[in-house]
């Protein structure tokens, strides 16, 4: 091994370059058809043409803010490209970052170990199931987790909470659930990085001051929601990680896999030899680390990531239970999605690994070491197998926006059939979260946002939603009663023991009818709803926060 | 040298591999998301 870096960025921007580079090659491959003109749209991940800001980009419709500020984000980015290109830069730059990031984390001035740790970091199990759920902006985040490692165990020096919070930001774009998790791992590295009782609660109160910080854009506007925080524990089971190998839940989580949705695991992945020869892979990984990096903070962080992420799955009743406590904990249902910091152990690992070799002069393994994680996961290639494909919004959706913009009659816009995840045709039936309250950004749209895993639903969250669902059957009165202007139908086909059918009632204008979608019209006047966020403290809170990165980016000698 | 000869052999295994995973697969498969339409996935 020629030099240790423990927990810094080393030197040579030819390093970095190489690893940004593999990255970059890495997500053109895994792309693949999704970056040809049009939008990938996947499970939660939900790009529009020419986004705008509004009261829902922000959190102010009252629903769960769940989206900010990765539509912020987004959104400002459509401003200044097209959407659809901006949607692949981002999925590029999620390998870009991740294969950076991790590469410097390798305590190797070698190219070729830094490599080999950069490849498995963007190319594994939870990269592609998160990919195929359309977490893009929880990928944001886990592709700057190593960085963020690395910064918090330097949070007690001078600057340390500048950087931290710097390394924090892609994450903090990212949102709720990427937030969550980084900042875990943040405040145990932090943590055990001190020395003295003193430094180690320091370095704790500088993480947990940048958390606070970069959660302000969406935890006020969750927190002064008509509905306050949801706490329906009803999804713990259904979101507790699963057995995706034969290696039951607890050996598929230890090799990075999972996740609690069962279509969304890669084509072939967890054949009985594939994983096999996977899991041989992280056990070498993970005794490398052990052996030549000696990080405990990371070593840390990974087990209390795996154990979060164990947690529904092998004590379901507790989470429920602290769940029923604070509706916050919450953020563990999806529990998978904290083996992050792990992945990071294992990355690093085989980083080591390959450069221990090197030394041993066996730089075909080394190189081995690189290419095992795209060998033993093909079929993450080429858009998952095909799975992730560009596709158009159909003319009559562009119409539909029309239409419903030039109307001035106040009133909100319905959407049909009673569900939030749709198979559309023309997304070659892959199921993608309802995109018409980002598409007509003109109104305030509402639409069922009770998820339905399997046999179990998770109840919804949104108010209007549930007055609606009260209201059901609908009528053109109830309608109107509702502050429903429009009622949009996008697929034709009931939703199975929906309360509110899938067709719009007796009594409306039909003004827009084709093979995609149906707009009606509801006549005269309709009752006004006001059950908004209150703007004032939201805008205050995107102040604090604008101010605070921004002084800290031009007063590079600040410490937080 | 040697290294970087490996590198790029192992570069276009690993996408002939990748390439003939996924056509085999895609031949083999029917995409399993195509119904239920409404649930967010099954476990």
């Amino acid at each position: 091994m020629r030099a240790r870096f423990p927990g810094r960025l080393p030197g040579g921007s030819g390093r970095h370059l190489a690893a940004a580079l593999t990255g970059l090659g890495l997500g053109l491959l895994a792309i693949g058809p999704g970056l040809a003109p049009g939008f990938v749209l996947s499970y939660d991940m939900v790009f529009v043409p020419d986004p705008a800001f509004t009261r829902l980009t922000f959190g102010l419709t009252g629903t769960v803010p769940r989206h900010v500020p990765s539509d912020v984000f987004v959104t400002a980015l459509g401003s200044v490209l097209p959407a659809d290109v901006g949607q692949k830069l981002v999925l590029l730059a999620i390998f870009v970052m991740a294969c950076a990031s991790a590469a410097s984390l390798v305590p190797s001035d070698r190219t070729v170990p830094r490599l080999a740790a950069g490849v498995c970091y963007a190319w594994n199990p939870f990269v592609a199931e998160r990919l195929l759920l359309g977490q893009w902006a929880l990928l944001l985040g886990y592709a700057a987790l190593p960085w963020v490692v690395g910064a918090a165990a330097r949070t007690g020096e001078r600057g340390g909470g500048r950087r931290l919070l710097l390394r924090l930001l892609p994450a903090a774009i990212g949102g709720f659930a990427a937030l969550a998790v980084s900042g875990t791992a943040a405040l145990v590295v932090a943590v055990l990085s001190g020395r003295a009782l003193a430094e180690r609660v320091r370095a704790g109160a500088r993480v947990a001051g940048a958390l606070a910080l970069l959660s302000l854009p969406w935890l006020v506007p969750g927190l002064l929601r008509p509905g306050g925080v949801p706490e329906d524990g009803a999804g713990v089971e259904a979101f507790a990680a699963r057995a995706d190998t034969p290696f039951g839940t607890l050996g598929s989580l230890l090799m990075l896999g999972g996740v609690w949705n069962g279509e969304t695991v890669p084509r072939g992945y967890g054949t009985p030899v594939m994983a096999a020869l996977w899991l041989a892979v992280v056990v070498v990984a993970l005794a490398a680390h052990w052996r030549w990096v000696r990080e405990p903070g990371q070593v840390a962080a990974a087990g209390a990531g795996f154990s979060v992420a164990a947690l529904g799955a092998v004590a379901a009743p507790v989470l429920a239970g602290l769940i029923g406590l604070w509706a916050g904990f919450a953020v563990f249902r999806d529990g998978q999605q904290f083996v992050a910091p792990l992945a990071v152990v294992v990355a690093v690992g085989l980083g080591a690994a390959a450069d221990r070799a090197m030394d041993a002069r066996l730089p075909v393994v080394a190189a081995g070491a690189v290419l095992v994680p795209v060998l033993l996961l093909p079929t993450l290639a080429w858009g998952a197998a095909g799975d992730l494909r560009a596709v158009r919004y159909p003319d009559a959706w562009t119409r539909a926006r029309q239409i419903v913009a030039a109307d001035e009659a106040p009133g909100d816009v319905l959407v049909l059939p009673w569900a939030a995840y749709r198979g559309y045709p023309w997304n070659h039936d892959r199921r993608v979260l309802e995109p018409l309250p980002r598409f007509l950004h003109h109104r305030r749209v509402i639409m069922n946002d009770a998820v339905r895993v399997g046999g179990t639903t998770v109840a919804p969250e949104d108010p209007r939603a549930v007055r609606i669902e009260k209201a059901a059957p609908l009528t053109a009165v109830t309608l109107r009663e509702e502050g429903v202007r429009f009622v949009v139908v996008d697929a034709t086909a009931e939703v199975p023991g929906a309360r509110v059918p899938g067709t719009a009632p007796e009594g409306l204008v039909e003004v827009l009818r084709s093979r995609d979608l149906a707009l009606y019209r509801v006549e005269g006047p309709v009752t006004a709803y006001d059950d908004r966020v209150p703007v004032v403290p939201v805008v205050l809170a995107w102040i604090v926060v604008s101010v605070g990165i921004l002084w800290l980016i031009v007063a590079p000698r600040t410490t937080l | 040298m040697r290294i970087a000869l490996s590198a790029l052999v192992g570069c276009i295994l690993a996408a002939g591999a990748s390439f003939g995973a996924v056509q085999l697969t895609n031949a083999s498969q029917k995409d399993p998301v195509i119904k239920p339409l409404y649930n967010y996935g099954s476990r």
